[in-house]
C-alpha cells in the first residue's frame, strides 16, 4: 500500500477516536453545568458537596449508575431491551462523522495540513438528517421491549412526536439549502463567511423564521422540555426509559446530552456561521468560535429547560402539523422568490 | 366541551409572533439566575442559630457557685408527657450539717422526647431548661440518652446569645456524639435570611 493513503487512513483514525472521545466525556461536564443552571434558575446553588463547587458531582453520579443494579424486567424481550440503549446512542456519534469543525490547520513542525472533519459528503446534511432519525428508534424499541404500559405509551408517544417535527426540521434545512445552494455542510458554512450580517440567521426577512423553527423543532428532536413528552413523568412514571437503571439508563441520558450538542453544533452551522468569526477581527481561531457558539446555544437550551413547562400532547401535535409546517411551506415559497428576484 | 374560544387580536398575534411571553419567561429566570442564592450551606459554611425561645436538647444549670440547681424533686418526671426523664434521688452526704437531695441519675430518652417543654415549667428551681442545640443525629444509639454528666457540660450557644441569625461554622467529625457543627465565632449576619428568597 502507499503510504500517502496509509498516512492519510491513519489521520482519519485519530480524528474519529478525538471525535469520540470528547463526545463519550461531554455528557460528564454537561450534567454538571445542567444542574448549576437549573439551581441558579431557582434561587438555589446546585450540587455544592463534592469537590470544589460540586465539580465532581458527575463523577459521583457516574460510580453511582455503575454500581447500581442492572434490572431486566422478566417479561421483557430481553435483546431488544438491551439493544435499545445502544441504537438510540450510535447515531448520535454517527452524526458527527459529517459535521464539520472547522477549514483545516496545519500542523507544526510536520508541515501536514489537516482538516477539522472526518468526512466532507457532497450531501451531508442529507446524511445528518437520515442519521438523526434512526435514535428514535432507540426509544421506540426500549418502549416496546420493556413490556410495560407506561414505557410503551412513552415509546409510541416519541414516534409520533419525531415524524412531526421531523419534517418541520426537514423544511428548515431546505430552507437553508436554498439560501446556501449546496447540500455540504463544509459548503453551507463557506456561503455564510464574511461576518454577522451574512450568516443565514440574517438573511432577512426569512432567515429568523427558519432559525426559529429548526431551534424549535430541534428541541422535539432531542427530547427535552418542553418537548419531552416521551419522558413526561406527570402522567408516564418515566416515559420509555421506566423499567431502565444503571447504564442502560444513563446511555438514554447520554444519548440526550449528545444530542442536544449535535442539535447546537447543526444550528451553529446551518444557522450561526459555524466557525466564522461575527466581527472579522481573527483574533481567536476558528474553533473557538465555533466552540463558543455552541456553548451559548447550550445554555439556551438548559435556561428554556427550566423556565418552560412541558407542552400537553394535544398542543404539541397543534405546534409541529398546525403552527410549523405551515409557516415553513409559506417560508419556502418566500425563500424560492428571494432566491430568483434578489441577486 | 371545548375549550373557550379567545376572540382574535393584533396585539396577541404580534406577541405569539416575535415570543414575547417566553421573552418575558426567560427574563424572569435569568434575573433569578444572577440574583442571590436563598440556600443555607449549612454543615460547610453557615448555621443557623435558633432564637432564645427554641426548644431544643436538654441542659442542666448550676448555680454561681457551681453548684447543681437539681434538688431532685422529680416535677419534670410527673409532667413530662412521654415519660422520657428518669430521676433517681440520693442523699447528697457531701453537704455541710444538712444532707440535701440531689439527683444521682438525671437521664432523658431524646428518643421519646417531644420537646414540649413541660419539664422546664415544672422545675422549680430552673435546673432543667430546653437549650439550643438540635443536632441530635448520630449513627448509633450512643445520642439516644443524654446523661446527667452530658447535660451539665454548658451548650455550645451561649444563653446571652439573641440568636435568629445565621453564623459562620464548620463540619466537625466527633466519633462519640456524631457531627456536630462546630461554631467557632458568632458573627452576626443577615438576622432574616429567608428575606433573600424574594
Amino acid at each position: 500500500m502507499d503510504t500517502a493513503v496509509l498516512i492519510e487512513v491513519v489521520i482519519i483514525i485519530i480524528k474519529v477516536m478525538i471525535v469520540a472521545g470528547v463526545l463519550f466525556n461531554l455528557p460528564i461536564p454537561l450534567t454538571w453545568i445542567e444542574r448549576k443552571v437549573a439551581g441558579h434558575i431557582q434561587s438555589r446553588l446546585g450540587p455544592f458537596r463534592v469537590g470544589p463547587h460540586g465539580i465532581l458531582q458527575p463523577v459521583a453520579d457516574g460510580i453511582k449508575m455503575l454500581l447500581k443494579e442492572d434490572i431486566v424486567p422478566e417479561k421483557a424481550d430481553k435483546f431488544l431491551f438491551k439493544l435499545a440503549p445502544l441504537i438510540a446512542l450510535v447515531p448520535m456519534f454517527l452524526i458527527f462523522v459529517a459535521m464539520p469543525f472547522g477549514e483545516s490547520v496545519t500542523l507544526p513542525y510536520v508541515d501536514k495540513e489537516i482538516t477539522l472533519y472526518i468526512s466532507d459528503m457532497n450531501m451531508g446534511i442529507l446524511y445528518v438528517l437520515a442519521v438523526s432519525g434512526l435514535s428514535v428508534y432507540g426509544l421506540m424499541l426500549g418502549g416496546w421491549a420493556s413490556n410495560s404500559k407506561y414505557a410503551l405509551l412513552g415509546g409510541l408517544r416519541s414516534a409520533a412526536q419525531m415524524i412531526s417535527y421531523e419534517v418541520a426540521l426537514t423544511f428548515a434545512v431546505i430552507g437553508v439549502v436554498m439560501i446556501s445552494g449546496s447540500l455540504s455542510l463544509l459548503d453551507i458554512v463557506k456561503s455564510q463567511y464574511g461576518g454577522v450580517f451574512n450568516w443565514n440567521v440574517f438573511y432577512l426577512p426569512v432567515g429568523p423564521v427558519w432559525f426559529v423553527i429548526f431551534v424549535i423543532a430541534g428541541m422535539a428532536e432531542m427530547n427535552r422540555i418542553p418537548f419531552d413528552l416521551p419522558e413526561d413523568e406527570g402522567t408516564l412514571g418515566a416515559g420509555f426509559h421506566t423499567e431502565y437503571s444503571g447504564m442502560r439508563f444513563s446511555f438514554f441520558a447520554m444519548a440526550e446530552y449528545i444530542a442536544m450538542t449535535s442539535i447546537a453544533v447543526l444550528t451553529t452551522v446551518l444557522f450561526l456561521g459555524g466557525w466564522d468569526d461575527p466581527f472579522g477581527t481573527g483574533i481567536l481561531p476558528g474553533i473557538f468560535w465555533l466552540m463558543g457558539k455552541v456553548a451559548v446555544l447550550i445554555y439556551f437550551f438548559m435556561w428554556i429547560r427550566f423556565t418552560i413547562p412541558r407542552y400537553r400532547y394535544d398542543q404539541l401535535m397543534n405546534i409541529g402539523w398546525k403552527i410549523l409546517i405551515p409557516v415553513s411551506m409559506a417560508n419556502i415559497l418566500v425563500t424560492g422568490f428571494l432566491k430568483i428576484w434578489v441577486p | 366541551m371545548g375549550a373557550m374560544k379567545k376572540p382574535f387580536s393584533i396585539a396577541g398575534l404580534i406577541k405569539r409572533i416575535f415570543f414575547l411571553d417566553f421573552v418575558k419567561g426567560l427574563s424572569l429566570t435569568l434575573r433569578h439566575t444572577v440574583s442571590r442564592s436563598v440556600t443555607l450551606r449549612y454543615p460547610d459554611e453557615e448555621k443557623w442559630v435558633p432564637y432564645k425561645r427554641f426548644r431544643g436538647r436538654h441542659t442542666l444549670n448550676r448555680d454561681e457557685r457551681g453548684k447543681e440547681l437539681c434538688v431532685a424533686c422529680e416535677l419534670c418526671v410527673k409532667a413530662c408527657p412521654t415519660n422520657c426523664i428518669t430521676v433517681v434521688p440520693v442523699e447528697d452526704k457531701n453537704g455541710r450539717g444538712i444532707s440535701d437531695r440531689v439527683a444521682s441519675v438525671w437521664t432523658v430518652n431524646l428518643v421519646r422526647c417531644l420537646f414540649c417543654g413541660y419539664c422546664e415549667d415544672a422545675c422549680p428551681t430552673t435546673a432543667v431548661r430546653l437549650g439550643r442545640d438540635f443536632e441530635l443525629a448520630c449513627s448509633d444509639k450512643s445520642c439516644t440518652f443524654f446523661t446527667k454528666e452530658e447535660l451539665l457540660v454548658p451548650q455550645r450557644t451561649p444563653e446571652y446569645f439573641k440568636g435568629g441569625v445565621i453564623v459562620k461554622a464548620r463540619l466537625g467529625r466527633d466519633k462519640v456524639k456524631g457531627v456536630p457543627v462546630i461554631v467557632p465565632y458568632f458573627e452576626e449576619q443577615k438576622p432574616d435570611w429567608w428575606l433573600r428568597a424574594k
